[in-house]
């Protein structure tokens, strides 16, 4: 769990008004600029709990010098707008009121029987001259309030000619819009999964991340089953080390989906902001003393944390890699691109060694999977001996440790991954998905999931219909040579994923305002997002012949408007190969 | 797989390479027909099998002695079990009579759990000609999938998504009300994971010299019987120590499990699948002593309702209570069936087909023939024989045209014929829930304020007009000021 407090050096999220996100890392000592919406001092978010709304006020010191200091905004005062305009519980105890419904619409006009009538907007001219305040003025309005905004807005409502005839939703809507403009206000997150997630897809590049929405994303989640496999013994004890709980991942969203399961299996955050309670109580106003009072302290973040152990010369212990609870990661280019994981301070190229991923994410190129003796890396070392070294300039010899280690860790990394085993595969690629699977299939370990992300659903589609029941069927009573294999009739062996799944979600946000509820009116476009699911299983050996229920259909007049049944449904069954016995 | 104590260690967590006996494994029939059933090599109980604990399904019997022990995943062949002349003893009162009357519909697909006479060695099991199923280890989803319903089940995009926004993670202690059929459980159960709370671990990386947050799933179910039935199978599942349930009606009783003080949750999610979400509320405010809250952290919440009052009345209380962050969205997931589909004059006769023209060419093709036929027709009468043999090929008739195309059907490859088309499963799910969402900041005193900001003072900005020498500390604090942008503050301040 992450901390509960912003730390310094961490990023976080800040939502402002306008709905936008903007992601930022608290630098202690600094000024953080939001825009139109003013600036504040690092130091008044720092130290202080996430979730908590933030209200910018300039507030003049002693000694007569501006600051901008920042003031808590109570839930009560954020809901005050909401509250004004809900009528609920008052018309619940008036009763008998008919001008107020119970379902908190406002009815303001009584007509002439009595009946009661909406107000509506028939009467009203567009005029575009109705804000008599002009941009002028309330640039120079908001140059020298030292406010949250608010009375700003209030003076902007004031002025528009034609406030009255307003109806209630369109007064809302109006005062919402100002709101959204000239209050200055923004809330503090916590940068974890989920938020990244949506402000990459929002606010900043959704291509980055193959537009990956939040409900496809958990659904990857749960459909890989990935969670979290504690050791039983320490890393680095005499114990016999538990293996289990590897995942094989192919991630071209720049790490977002190395990060969700890294998060899933609690490797994501270091450990010291990993499940412990009462972490503020803890570290006392020490660290908060070093920062503020020697600037030659440096930041823990991927930028700087490199030197120390590229200098070590002594030979260090080749595997300090975990073995479970392990995400490898297979890449195209040379090196991997997880350049998000920075927002968990993690660098890929230079891992800090304080960050569980370093122990828990291999990652290694196709090339090293398929071909290791063609790639460099995966070539040993001359093994010089101990005087040889010892005879070295000490920059040499620790370049000579450094390529050594290096080594052992390529090594062990292709050995075992080539070993397989995994408990799982999790693809979101650009690449074309049959030939991911063709090669990484049989790293899989019976009961493992597969599950591949693509933000299109033509890649899935033609997935699917080489794991389709017919073709499976085609396989088992006339297979192939398997040293042929692929062949164009079988690019995958069709045998060994069970219950191939497309599936997709979508979410649907809805505004709730007393008398105002409904689904907003605008939403994100783009790419839907499909997931494929399926189950490794190992066939048995030997002709399997299904048995069941084989379905007789009538064979009446429809059959002929019976159009598209022969095509299997891609999922198929396991037990049985449904064949129309006519 | 090694687990320093296999006696707790779940299936849904830690499922070892190959299946064991009394552990939970899936009979995977079809992808919508999953048989959930506790391998046993042994039973007390005489069901009349001589090959020991069998299931029986629509594509054969399965003795456990055939499931047991083999890697997960595995396709096991059905075995050939006289499953007519065993003897009946035992079979009174075990209430399976009238759950096969209630549930006739399912009748093939429940599988029979029959039992041996301890005594009588089991006898080893024959292949049966034919018949198979795949045998998988539980997971959420495929427990979602096959688990006995009580109630509505919230199905894996809904669960998804709510774990995804309650921030379910490792460690994370969540509060579930009403339990129901125990999908979500279940689901949670897998998030929060991250260890057995009374096993010793060893590891030094999460550790440290302060106690270890153990992710917990609280449960709260108000109905006796379900609540009882889920617990028995939280216990047949291994989840004891991660899951808890307590029979208590949370909108009445509050959140305090049986043997614990609702003080000591300390939960930080909270999952509320109520009829009246709004009255369970109350018994989450943080000022309580007995608030099952954690006050350090904020608190994630979700409810799960079907209809849209239930969401305002939900909302309204959320606000007076001071929970922020509130958002309501709904879930559509569906499925998507791939298929091909063939059409065109060449299917004619063929099951599943559109044998329509499937080009214009090819009506246009039909509609000649057809004209060809009825000319020779009335031609017959006057010309005769000579027009019979002009116009163009030997007629065929129907029924040597469909015979041939079924001939011919032998040597295609109808898997990869016609178009790959997609479109969603037939019966879709248009509505589950509205899911509300809201947040609890941490409580935040003015003494907390002061203390921060004793800790962290915000400094009274420099001017530029510093003359003199610059040390390279100011010089630094300078640049970390420029690059956070302080171009607005300033503009403000030298207005005023």
């Amino acid at each position: 769990m992450k901390q509960e407090l912003v730390q310094p050096y961490a990023y976080v999220a800040l939502r402002l008004p306008s709905d936008a996100t903007i992601v930022i890392q608290v630098l202690p000592n600094t000024t953080i600029s939001i825009g139109k919406y003013g600036a504040f001092q690092a130091n008044n978010i720092v130290g202080r709990p996430y979730h908590l709304t933030f209200e910018i006020r300039d507030t003049v010191t002693g000694d007569g010098r501006a600051q901008s200091g920042l003031r808590v905004v109570p839930a009560a005062e954020l809901y005050a707008d909401i509250k004004d305009e809900a009528p609920e519980t008052p018309t619940e105890a008036e009763g008998g009121n008919p001008g107020a419904g119970g379902d908190g619409v406002e009815y303001e006009i009584v007509g002439q029987n009595g009946e009661v009538v909406m107000r509506t907007n028939r009467q009203i001219l567009d005029d575009p001259n109705s804000q008599i305040m002009t941009m002028d003025e309330i640039e120079a309005f908001k140059a020298q309030s030292t406010g949250s905004g608010k009375e700003l807005i209030a003076k902007i409502l004031e002025s528009h000619s034609a406030l009255d005839q307003k109806t209630a939703f369109a007064l809302a809507k109006y005062t919402l819009r100002k709101t959204k403009k000239y209050l200055r206000r923004f809330a503090v997150l916590p940068l974890d999964v989920p938020t990244l997630a949506r402000w990459i897809l929002t606010d900043k590049e959704p291509m980055k991340i193959m537009e990956l929405r939040e409900e496809i994303l958990s659904l990857i989640g749960s459909w890989s089953n990935v969670h979290c496999t504690p050791s039983t013994t320490s890393l680095d004890g005499d114990g016999v080390e538990v293996k289990g709980g590897r995942w094989l991942v192919i991630d071209e969203t720049a790490g977002l989906l190395v990060a969700s399961m890294a998060e899933k299996m609690a490797i994501l955050h270091p450990p010291d902001e990993d499940g412990l309670e009462a972490e503020c109580k803890r570290s006392s106003n020490h660290e908060a003393d070093t920062i503020n009072g020697h600037d030659e302290l440096e930041a823990p973040t991927t930028q700087d944390g490199a030197a120390p152990h590229l200098h070590d010369p002594r030979p260090r212990k080749a595997s300090r890699l975990g073995t479970a609870n392990t995400i490898t990661l297979i890449h195209a280019n040379a090196q991997p691109n997880l350049s998000l994981l920075k927002y968990f301070h993690f660098d890929a190229f230079n891992p800090p060694k304080s960050h569980p991923l370093e122990s828990h994410l291999r990652t290694l190129s196709w090339l090293q999977l398929l071909s290791p003796d063609d790639d460099l890396g995966y070539t040993e070392p001359e093994i010089a001996s101990e005087e040889t070294i010892q005879s070295w300039k000490s920059g040499k010899r620790s370049n000579y440790y450094r390529k050594r280690r290096r080594w052992g860790r390529i090594k062990t990394i292709v050995d075992e991954t080539r070993a397989g085993g995994f408990d799982g595969l999790i693809v979101a690629s650009v690449m074309s998905p049959v030939s991911i699977l063709r090669n990484t299939v049989s790293l899989l370990r019976g009961a493992a999931q597969v599950v591949i992300y693509s933000p299109t659903v033509e890649s899935l589609v033609e997935l699917s219909d080489y794991y389709s029941t017919g073709r499976r069927t085609a396989f088992l009573t006339n297979p192939p040579d398997s040293n042929l294999m692929p062949t164009d009739d079988f690019p995958l062996d069709p045998t060994l994923l069970l219950a191939p799944t497309i599936q997709t979600a979508r979410c649907r946000s809805w505004q709730v305002l007393p008398g105002r509820t409904h689904p907003f009116m605008t939403g994100r476009g783009g790419s839907e997002g499909y997931v494929f699911t399926a189950t490794r299983v190992l066939p048995a050996e030997g002709k399997v012949e299904a048995r069941g229920k084989f379905k007789r259909r009538k064979v009446d007049g429809d059959m002929a408007r019976s159009s598209s049944q022969q095509g299997n449904p891609a999922s198929g069954g396991s037990g049985t190969i449904e064949v129309d016995t006519t | 797989m090694a687990i320093s104590s296999p006696t707790q260690a779940s299936p849904f967590l830690h499922c070892g390479s190959n299946s064991e006996s009394d552990s939970l494994a899936i009979l995977h029939l079809k992808r919508d027909l999953l048989i959930p059933t506790v391998l046993r090599s042994h039973d007390d109980l005489n069901e009349g099998y001589s090959e020991g604990k069998v299931s029986n399904t629509r594509f054969g019997s399965f003795p456990h002695s055939t499931l047991i022990g083999v890697p997960w995943g595995s396709q096991v062949r059905a075995s050939a079990v006289d499953t007519g002349s065993r003897g009946r003893k035992g079979w009174e009162g075990k209430g399976k009579k009238r759950k096969r009357d209630e549930d006739r519909q399912a009748q093939d697909d429940v599988a029979v759990e029959e039992k041996l006479k301890p005594e009588i060695e089991p006898k080893a099991a024959v292949d049966a000609a034919t018949g198979f199923v795949h045998l998988l280890p539980p997971t959420p989803e495929i427990w979602t999938a096959s688990l006995p319903h009580r109630t509505q089940v919230v199905y894996t995009p809904d669960y998804s998504y709510i774990l995804h926004r309650l921030r379910a993670r490792p460690g994370t202690v969540l509060i579930e009300a009403g339990a129901g059929s125990g999908s979500f459980t279940h689901a949670a159960a897998r998030a929060v994971y991250n260890g057995y709370p009374n096993v010793n671990t060893g590891d030094s990386s999460t550790g440290g010299s302060l106690a270890k947050r153990w992710g917990k799933v609280w449960s709260f179910e108000f109905h006796e019987q379900r609540a009882q039935k889920l617990q028995e199978e939280i216990k047949q599942h291994g989840l004891d120590g991660i899951v808890e349930v307590t029979h208590r009606d949370a909108c009445k009783d509050g959140f305090t499990p049986n043997e614990t003080p609702a003080s000591d949750l300390e939960a930080n999610a909270v999952f509320l699948d109520l009829p009246a979400p709004w009255l369970a509320l109350k018994n989450l405010a943080r000022a309580s002593t007995s608030s099952p809250l954690s006050r350090t952290t904020a608190i994630h919440l979700c409810t799960f309702s079907p209809c849209i009052e239930q969401v305002q009345r939900t909302i309204t209380a959320l606000r007076v209570l001071g929970w922020t962050e509130i958002d309501m969205v709904e879930i559509a997931a569906h499925r998507i069936e791939v298929r091909r589909e063939r059409v065109g004059l060449a299917e004619e006769g063929l099951r599943g087909v559109n044998d329509s023209p499937a080009s214009v060419d090819e009506a246009v093709g039909r509609l000649r023939e057809v004209e060809g036929r009825s000319r020779i027709f009335h031609n017959e009468g006057s010309e005769g024989e000579e027009q019979a043999a002009a116009p163009g090929p030997a007629q065929v008739s129907k029924q040597q045209r469909l015979e041939s195309i079924r001939n011919a059907l032998e040597g295609r490859k109808l898997f990869k014929e016609g178009r790959l088309i997609h479109k969603a499963e037939q019966e879709l799910k248009t509505h589950t829930s509205y899911l509300v969402f809201a947040v609890l900041p941490r409580e935040w005193s003015e003494e907390d304020e002061k203390l921060a900001q004793e800790k962290w003072p915000a400094k009274v900005e420099v001017r530029q007009e510093k003359n003199g020498p610059v040390g390279r500390r100011q010089k630094k604090k300078e640049a970390k000021a420029k690059a956070g942008g302080n171009k607005e503050f300033e503009m403000a301040a030298t207005t005023i």
